[in-house]
């Protein structure tokens, strides 16, 4: 396996961009990386798209905008995973010396979504339970109600990656939202499943970003960013879940679990002591809280603790989503697994801003999406671990 | 008598002129999958035999949905069910909210669970709360 570098990256900013199609949105996320990485986008060898309710062929029609045409490009579905699959194939590609430098986009627009088929909660269409009203907040309410039952979180506790988030969120010039909330305000917003309420579930969001990878000769001949460290992607993992029977516990999801060790141990970290930010997804609040122990940030069982010790905010020993997360910089669903990827290099970097996680080194951008009838839900996680 | 058609092909067969669950059971590795499907989801044996599931079981977790879904008008209980063979179903609840706690025992009903506008009756399942007097928590 051959290193692979990022070489430069681009988002729009998330929110609601009803006026531009997903093209206009992927368009201006890969310009904007391909300015950054101060290269022709006629150098790309291969080129893939991560979306889930986008028309067809959206990568055809967002880089032929750039003058890209004539190379291998393919679209993934992968849940909220699909961006993460774009920058795992993209990967894969250069790290198996099927090409040198390409480009991993992301993008989605809900508000065209919404127009298609209207507004209201997502559930897996034609699925059994969602046929039976399972959706992703009822799904992710049972996370919460068994973190309560078994972990002993109370709901302060399920609120605050929501409260953390939206905070760090008032500082990052992409975020959604620039709005500060306290526990009583987000109880004090409508409940959409006990005990989420709106204000602890992430928006509905348009958006795009992009990421351009190399190889470590393609890094050392083309990158003009001498200031920047170089930063590997040193692990990329898709992990699909198994078969659901009754001895499936959500609060220990395999697909998490073995994905994430199965990525430290492709990258050579110890999550206890090694990784410096996590940007993961934060769908819903509750959802962080339990992802801290089975992503191993913590020992089993000690999410509640880690989160109540501070550890995970902005100066804390291990920040998670200091960008502001899901909840506030919003989730197009295809974008955010390239876009958690661009976050973690932005604070390896040191672009954060005032987001920035002092000398962070190592970092690690987590997915985790599809709730189906029959498999351990979610369905597939999506790890990379990247390195300077 | 208006049309009726099942919520979800395959997930419920008429039996001795009732509609029950049927799931597939492997004769290689024993598990009961629900719904039906075309190889063992475990071990992907094709020696699966049709097999109606177990009518009582117990709440694993379950959630509140206080916002219309599809047909279905709010409270929504929904919860996922452990059956004594092992397998985890999703059902709705038809219970008062206060009265539905995990673990409890539960028993499938089969009926309408929603009316197309044109008058087309879905048939589907849903859970109750077990009596005490058949086994379930006293109130």
């Amino acid at each position: 396996m051959r290193d692979v570098y990022v070489l430069g990256i681009g988002q729009t900013i998330f929110g609601k961009h009803g006026d531009l199609t997903v093209n206009d949105l992927g368009a201006a996320a890969a310009l904007a990386a391909v300015r950054d990485a101060e290269i022709s986008p006629k150098a790309f060898q291969t080129a893939y798209c991560g979306t889930i309710f986008s028309p067809p062929t959206p990568v055809q029609s967002i880089l032929f905008r750039l003058g890209v045409d004539r190379i291998p490009m393919v679209t993934v579905e992968n849940a909220c995973a699909s961006g993460s699959s774009a920058v795992h194939l993209l990967y894969r590609d250069i790290a198996l010396g099927a090409c040198d430098v390409g480009i991993a986009l992301g993008v989605e627009s809900l508000s065209a979504y919404n127009r298609k088929v209207g507004k209201g909660l997502l559930a897996i269409e034609g699925d059994l339970q969602g046929r039976l009203a399972l959706t992703m907040p009822s799904f992710f309410a049972k996370l919460c109600n068994r973190l309560m039952e078994k972990r002993g979180a109370t709901i302060e506790d399920i609120c605050y990656p929501s409260v953390k988030n939206h905070k760090a969120g008032m500082t990052n010039p992409y975020s959604q939202y620039k709005t500060e909330v306290t526990v009583a305000d987000i109880m004090a917003s409508p409940m959409i499943a006990d005990p989420i309420t709106v204000l602890q579930c992430c928006p509905q969001s348009d958006g795009a970003a992009a990421v351009i990878l190399c190889s470590e000769a393609y890094y050392k001949k083309n990158n003009r960013k001498e200031h920047r460290p170089p930063v590997k992607v040193a692990a990329s993992v898709i992990s699909v879940s198994g078969a659901e029977d009754a001895s499936f516990d959500p609060l220990e999801m395999e697909v998490m679990i073995k994905g994430a060790r199965s990525a430290y141990e492709t990258a050579g970290v110890d999550p206890a002591k090694d990784i410096d930010v996590v940007e993961l997804h934060d769908a819903f609040s509750g959802e962080e809280l339990a992802a801290y122990e089975m992503l191993g940030l913590c020992k089993r069982g000690e999410g509640v603790a880690l989160a109540r010790s501070g550890a995970v905010e902005l100066g804390g020993r291990i920040p998670v989503n200091p960008s502001g997360g899901l909840l506030s910089m919003g989730h197009p669903l295809g974008a955010s697994g390239v876009r958690v990827v661009i976050e973690v290099a932005r604070q390896l970097w040191g672009e954060a801003g005032a987001n920035q996680v002092k000398g962070a080194r190592v970092g690690m951008a987590q997915m985790l999406g599809g709730v189906l009838t029959g498999l351990e839900s979610p369905v597939v996680a999506g790890i990379q671990i990247l390195k300077k | 008598m208006s049309k009726q058609v099942i919520f979800y092909p395959g997930a419920l067969e008429e039996r001795d002129g009732k509609l029950v669950q049927v799931g597939h059971k492997c004769r290689d590795c024993g598990k009961t999958s629900y719904p039906a499907v075309e190889l063992c989801p475990f071990c992907s044996s094709g020696h699966t035999e049709k097999v109606p599931l177990s009518t009582v079981g117990a709440v694993f977790s379950y959630s509140v949905t206080r916002v219309p879904v599809g047909p279905f008008k709010p409270p929504i209980l929904g919860g996922y069910i452990d059956l004594p063979e092992g397998t985890r179903v999703f059902g709705q609840i038809r219970a008062r909210v206060e009265d539905v706690k995990t673990g409890m025992k539960v028993k499938v009903e089969t009926g309408v669970i929603w009316t197309e506008k044109d008058g087309t009756e879905v048939l589907g399942y849903y859970y109750v709360p077990l009596q005490a007097e058949e086994g379930g928590a006293k109130r």
